[in-house]
């Protein structure tokens, strides 16, 4: 029996308050909202839409941003340059800025004063208030996580491959494409996956430059303090749930990806 | 032809300094030095991948010294392969033809060639994560070679493959030289430089410390360093034969060594480090193998005591302890028995 000494138990005791912390209140969520009502919430048509606003615009902003951010990583993976610590210091601001004062600086850069703003309502857009608003309020945020982790991917690539490649005459351009992304795959598919959530989740920035069109963290909230916890909650676990699902799909689709890479390609050559 | 003038290149605290070499085609060049000498930082500085502080590099009549990489047309065989893990073997060696051709027919007839050559056709369809070093060395070649490069590199193709796989591969090699690619060969080990090279370059501390056949460079180094990192000072061109019961090796003035059993080819190189040599001012009791009568020629202090000098038949240098030589003191122009077992003979397959 003494094969668990207190270290050991005290240890074990501690870990689980942390884990009982963390899932004590999504349970008591789950388990507080009833499966009719679960029902009626699915069917109301703002919160549908609200929800798939969120997921697709999240997505959208994911992918359209990381057509910058991936060879971005690349370049910080690679490269030393002058003030490059400095670089990566403003990367990782969005992580530990308040994000309604993120909200705030955003919203002076894209309101009809600011410098993105004139320049959108001279081709007649409108960014405050609008998706296109919150698709930046979300990628303000977020764009650390895919930076990071695809950073990190290109890092781990042993720059000897990308050198033989070259020196087997392949331009930049190939080899990025033909061996440095495929091999940082996963970590940008990681980083991806992780921008798209956070964005997803993100309320404080969205909320300060548009209420509307409603995301589902907007909606839960307006819920809440329109109608109080009884009705934010079904909301809150639809979004979860739809959460959880999606994230699941792409993590499986992923995986097949990478499975899919290990096929032989010329087997039958 | 492949010319370096005065390169140099500042690397962190590694300095590469005044590096002047003239490769003529079809030689084999081996660059011999330890690790952290510089040998691969100036195989980088020949293929492109980093550019010199100053200094121009040559090749053929024409400038390379600010020319892209890609458009050099010279192959570098990495130490570790650099084998692209995300592509099947075929893929990799298909590489550099995907870049430039699209004809899927071609290409695969070329690489269908290349495999036949270097014996790696059964793997084509594989990955390459469970290739054997052997095999991934093989692989990076052909890599290599279907880029018909105009001069090959190889940092320390020996390294990391199997002792059992080394002939195979100095075969491969020697046969790629027989047929007129230039090679320049960087490695630690001067068994490698012996066996392979029709010159050998020796890098010390980011220089040139020497150059020269690799006979010149073994029995005439220009300084302690060389001697000691090539270790050999007896170094004899022989003919090998078996006799009715044993091995023996003949030299080009008719010594007889007998040598242990094993395989050796028709004629090559025999080396017999100094150390394994004994010697006496008697002739040894019960030692009727490799036990040669000769004349002192020189006596020189070194590192351990003296270096001697024995011409018998064949001139001999033998490391004598500084306690023995005070024992035993040895006159120049004495007679003097040398011997060594028939297990001393290293025998080398040397073309050069």
């Amino acid at each position: 029996m003494n094969r668990y000494g207190p270290f050991n138990w005290i240890f074990l005791i501690l870990s689980s308050i942390v884990l009982l912390f963390l899932v004590a209140p999504l349970t008591g969520l789950f388990l507080h909202t009833g499966v009719n009502e679960l029902f009626e919430t699915a069917n109301d048509k703002a919160v549908q839409e609200s929800i798939a606003l969120t997921v697709w615009i999240s997505f959208a902003a994911t992918l359209f941003f990381s057509i910058a951010a991936v060879p971005f990583s690349w370049l910080l993976a690679r490269k030393t340059f002058y003030l490059k610590s400095v670089v990566q210091g403003i990367i990782d601001l969005p992580v530990v800025l308040p994000h309604t004062a993120a909200g705030i600086a955003l919203l002076g850069f894209i309101s009809r004063d600011g410098l993105l703003g004139k320049a959108a309502s001279a081709v007649g857009l409108n960014l405050v208030n609008s998706r296109g608003g919150i698709a930046l309020a979300m990628a303000f945020v977020s764009l650390p996580f895919l930076i990071n982790a695809a950073r990190d991917g290109f890092s781990a690539i042993p720059e000897r491959l990308e050198k033989a490649a070259l020196n087997l005459g392949a331009s930049r351009t190939r080899v990025f494409f033909t061996i440095s992304l495929p091999l940082a795959w996963r970590s940008i598919v990681t980083g991806f996956v992780m921008m798209f959530a956070r964005g997803m989740s993100e309320f404080g920035a969205v909320v300060i430059i548009a209420y509307h069109p409603m995301i589902a963290p907007v909606l839960i909230y307006d819920r809440f303090s329109s109608f109080g916890l009884k009705y934010a909650r079904p909301a809150a676990v639809l979004f979860i749930i739809v959460a959880l699902v999606v994230f699941t799909i792409l993590r499986l689709l992923s995986e097949r990806r990478k499975s899919g890479d290990k096929r032989n390609d010329y087997a039958d050559s | 032809m492949l010319i370096l003038n005065n390169i140099s290149k500042k690397l962190g605290d590694f300095h590469l300094v005044n590096i002047n070499l003239e490769i003529s085609e079809g030689t084999y060049y081996v660059l011999l030095g330890r690790s952290g000498s510089g040998k691969t930082q100036l195989l980088e500085l020949i293929a492109g991948l980093n550019s010199p502080d100053s200094g121009e590099i040559w090749l053929d009549g024409e400038d390379i010294t600010r020319k892209k990489l890609q458009k050099r047309g010279i192959g570098l065989v990495f130490q570790d392969y650099a084998i692209f893990p995300n592509l099947t073997v075929f893929g990799n060696i298909a590489y550099s033809l995907e870049s430039s051709s699209g004809d899927k027919k071609i290409i695969k007839e070329k690489v269908a060639r290349v495999a036949r050559e270097l014996n790696i056709s059964h793997l084509l369809g594989r990955n390459t994560h469970h290739l054997s070093g052997g095999e991934l060395q093989r692989v990076a070649l052909a890599r290599t070679l279907i880029t018909s490069p105009r001069l090959l590199l190889l940092d320390e193709p020996m390294a990391s493959i199997d002792a059992s796989l080394k002939d195979d591969i100095r075969r491969l090699l020697r046969r790629l030289n027989s047929h007129g690619l230039t090679i320049i060969h960087v490695t630690h080990d001067y068994r490698e430089a012996v066996s392979l090279s029709s010159m050998v370059g020796v890098i010390h501390n980011g220089r040139i410390i020497q150059e020269g056949k690799p006979d010149e460079v073994f029995r005439k180094p220009v300084n302690k360093f060389v001697a000691r990192y090539s270790g050999i000072r007896n170094f004899f061109r022989v003919k090998f034969r078996k006799d009715p019961e044993e091995w023996v090796a003949v030299s080009n003035s008719n010594l007889v060594i007998s040598l242990a059993d094993g395989s050796f080819p028709d004629e090559g190189l025999l080396i017999i480090r100094s150390e394994d040599i004994k010697i006496s001012i008697t002739r040894p009791d019960n030692n009727s193998v490799n036990c040669f009568r000769g004349i002192v020629t020189d006596i020189l202090p070194s590192e351990y005591g003296v270096e001697v000098s024995v011409d018998a038949g064949e001139t001999f240098y033998i490391d004598v302890s500084a306690d023995t030589f005070r024992k035993q003191p040895l006159l120049e122009s004495s007679e003097v028995w040398i011997s060594f077992s028939p297990e001393a003979g290293v025998a080398l397959e040397g073309s050069n």
